[in-house]
């Protein structure tokens, strides 16, 4: 009977002192709910960010089912590859070609989709979908401030002509609903799916314009890895790698000495390329053309610091590796482009780009450090952010963690794939257990973060000097 | 002007690319019901009813808010028909589908003429 009565008490205890934690974290100054964003810019666009990214991930517009996350998931670096669609469930609405009878021919094509990676486009129009499109890999859509503006306007998508209407970054959402969500291949506004109205629209692009980097680097950064410095020294080298004339800073941006130009568009030969992967499957895959309708075989310059961890490379996923992908410009396809020649004729030597092996290692060696660098900003951001939440706020900081653990996880996987820093590996392998027990815990997940954070910190002085 | 400015100009001639100021994602620009064109409608083209047609200079007349306006219909101008009030899909149509009476929207090839110039392109309204 005393052993039931002291039970009892314990409980009883117990209860009241979980309300009592419960009580005083819900009035702790920082768990308070929020009130209102304070009037003003920052404020109003805060709110209409968080109001882009719920539309980025929820919101169907009455189609498939699919969302802009189906093809742009956050939790592989707003992009797809055959290793993350392993990972779907079958009744994923990325996979609907596989089980919607109405999208089963003509929409994607599973096959290309799941070993490549690729998603069915009809840049050319809808008149003959049989013959008519072409298959392109999805582009990521991280430090698009950065990376889309040109003198002649914004240039969204792998040929720099994916928006309808305006063209803008704002209406790009517009053409995506209409080719990716429809429920059938009739494509009617207000039965296959709905358009996006103004607001959405607007909270859309304000959302995509607050993903990832927010400026460009200045190169040279004091890097400490020796093969990574011989990297970055040929990259800016314009009369060797001379990679930084279309990618300034290893952004999207092209400055061939008279100024930047902004984001362009180069015929680099891709398409040239023998052996293409989806050609080999025997699959029907139609010429991509590029820009324009006819096309002028011109593609998009995409940023090269978020490269190295969202592969696979070029507008056809035709190479996996960033090691290929600057091989790739020795190769008798780039040498031959349009692009190539035009190097070619301004150098004392006749010569485009070329590399030995060593060399074009050490350029993806520089691209691996300077991507693992991002991760390791954007790790910290999302740490930070995620430690300031309230305790109501916890689902919504718990998924910042996870995102956190994905960066760190790619910045592992970029150095550790080329051999780079062991020493800073092992501190964001530190820094990746810290924060997945800060995403368990209750009373110690502020101290695990500053701890994860630290981390991060020490890794990144193994990778490059402090200012 | 200097050899190497010269030979700057070239290469960013050469590797430039189009510029894309005419293009656009026009592929699905005819799913777009009349008026709803992002970026577009209202303010970069006209909507209103065809008034009169004459087929021999293949020009409209178009009576919107903004008061009586022209298109010109060339061999380049994309014509639509709007069918999404019909809840049927869009299509081409040709020029006989522009008739007096019928709801248009119409982009024109130079915005500096727009409520007179040549259409880029014409939706037409079905319902």
């Amino acid at each position: 009977m005393e052993v039931r009565r002291n039970t009892r008490g314990i409980k009883r205890l117990s209860v009241v002192l979980l309300a009592g934690v419960i009580l005083g974290l819900t009035f702790i100054p920082a768990c308070q709910p929020p009130q209102s964003p304070p009037p003003g810019s920052e404020g109003d666009l805060a709110q209409l960010i968080a109001k882009g990214e719920r539309i980025f991930f929820n919101e169907t517009f009455n189609g498939n089912g699919r969302t802009c996350g189906t093809c742009h998931p956050a939790e592989n670096n707003f992009t797809i590859d055959p290793a993350f669609i392993a990972t779907l469930p079958k009744t994923d609405p990325l996979l609907v070609a596989e089980f919607n009878p109405d999208l089963k021919k003509n929409f994607e094509n599973p096959k290309l989709m799941r070993e490549f990676g690729l998603i069915l486009e009809n840049l050319d129009g809808f008149d003959d979908l049989e013959n008519r499109f072409v298959m392109r890999g999805v582009p990521h859509v991280l430090a698009q401030r950065t990376s889309i503006d040109s003198p002649q306007g914004p240039r969204t998508g792998w040929s720099g002509d994916g928006a309808p209407g305006d063209r803008s970054l704002r209406s790009f959402a517009v053409g995506a609903v209409i080719q990716h969500f429809t429920k059938t291949l009739n494509r009617i506004a207000g039965v296959d799916f709905r358009l996006p109205t103004d607001e959405e629209l607007d909270a859309l692009e304000a959302f995509l314009r607050s993903l990832g980097r927010q400026q460009d680097l200045t190169l040279p950064l004091p890097l400490k890895g020796t093969v990574a410095k011989r990297g970055q020294e040929i990259f800016l080298d314009n009369s060797l790698g001379k990679c930084n004339l279309c990618h300034q800073n290893a952004g999207a941006t092209a400055d061939f000495g008279g100024g930047n130009i902004g984001n362009a568009n180069f015929n680099t030969g891709v398409e040239g390329l023998p052996d293409q992967p989806p050609d080999l499957t025997g699959e029907r895959v139609p010429p991509d053309d590029g820009l324009g309708t006819p096309g002028d075989g011109t593609f998009n310059t995409p940023p090269l610091v978020e490269a190295a961890d969202t592969g696979p490379f070029f507008h056809n996923n035709a190479i996996e590796t960033i090691e290929g992908a600057v091989a790739f410009y020795n190769g008798a396809a780039f040498n031959n482009s349009p692009s190539g020649r035009a190097l070619a004729r301004t150098d004392p030597n006749g010569v485009g780009i070329r590399l030995d092996a060593t060399q074009a290692v050490a350029v993806a060696a520089f691209l691996r450090v300077i991507n693992a660098l991002e991760n390791i900003r954007a790790s910290i951001e999302l740490l930070e952010v995620s430690a300031q939440k309230p305790f109501f706020e916890r689902k919504q900081a718990t998924r910042l963690l996870e995102r956190a653990v994905h960066e760190t996880q790619d910045s592992i996987m970029v150095l550790a794939g080329g051999g780079l820093h062991p020493d800073a590996v092992a501190h964001l392998q530190d820094a990746e257990g810290l924060v997945k027990k800060a995403a368990r815990s209750v009373f110690f997940r502020g101290s695990r973060i500053r701890k994860a954070i630290d981390a991060q910190q020490r890794a990144k002085g193994l990778l490059v000097e402090s200012p | 002007m200097s050899k190497v400015l010269m030979t700057v100009i070239g290469i960013a001639v050469l590797l430039w690319g189009s510029a894309p100021s005419a293009h656009g994602q026009r592929a699905t620009e005819i799913y777009i019901p009349v008026g709803q064109s992002p970026g577009l409608s209202g303010k970069h083209t006209m909507i209103g009813k065809i008034e009169t047609i004459n087929t021999q200079g293949r020009i409209l007349t178009i009576a919107g808010s903004s008061g009586t306006h022209t298109a010109t219909i060339t061999s380049r101008t994309k014509i639509w028909l709007d069918r999404s009030k019909l809840r049927l899909a869009n299509q081409k149509g040709t020029f006989s589908d522009l008739q007096k009476g019928r709801t248009v929207e119409i982009k024109y090839e130079d915005p500096k003429q727009m409520g007179r110039g040549a259409a880029e392109w014409v939706k037409v309204q079905l319902d």
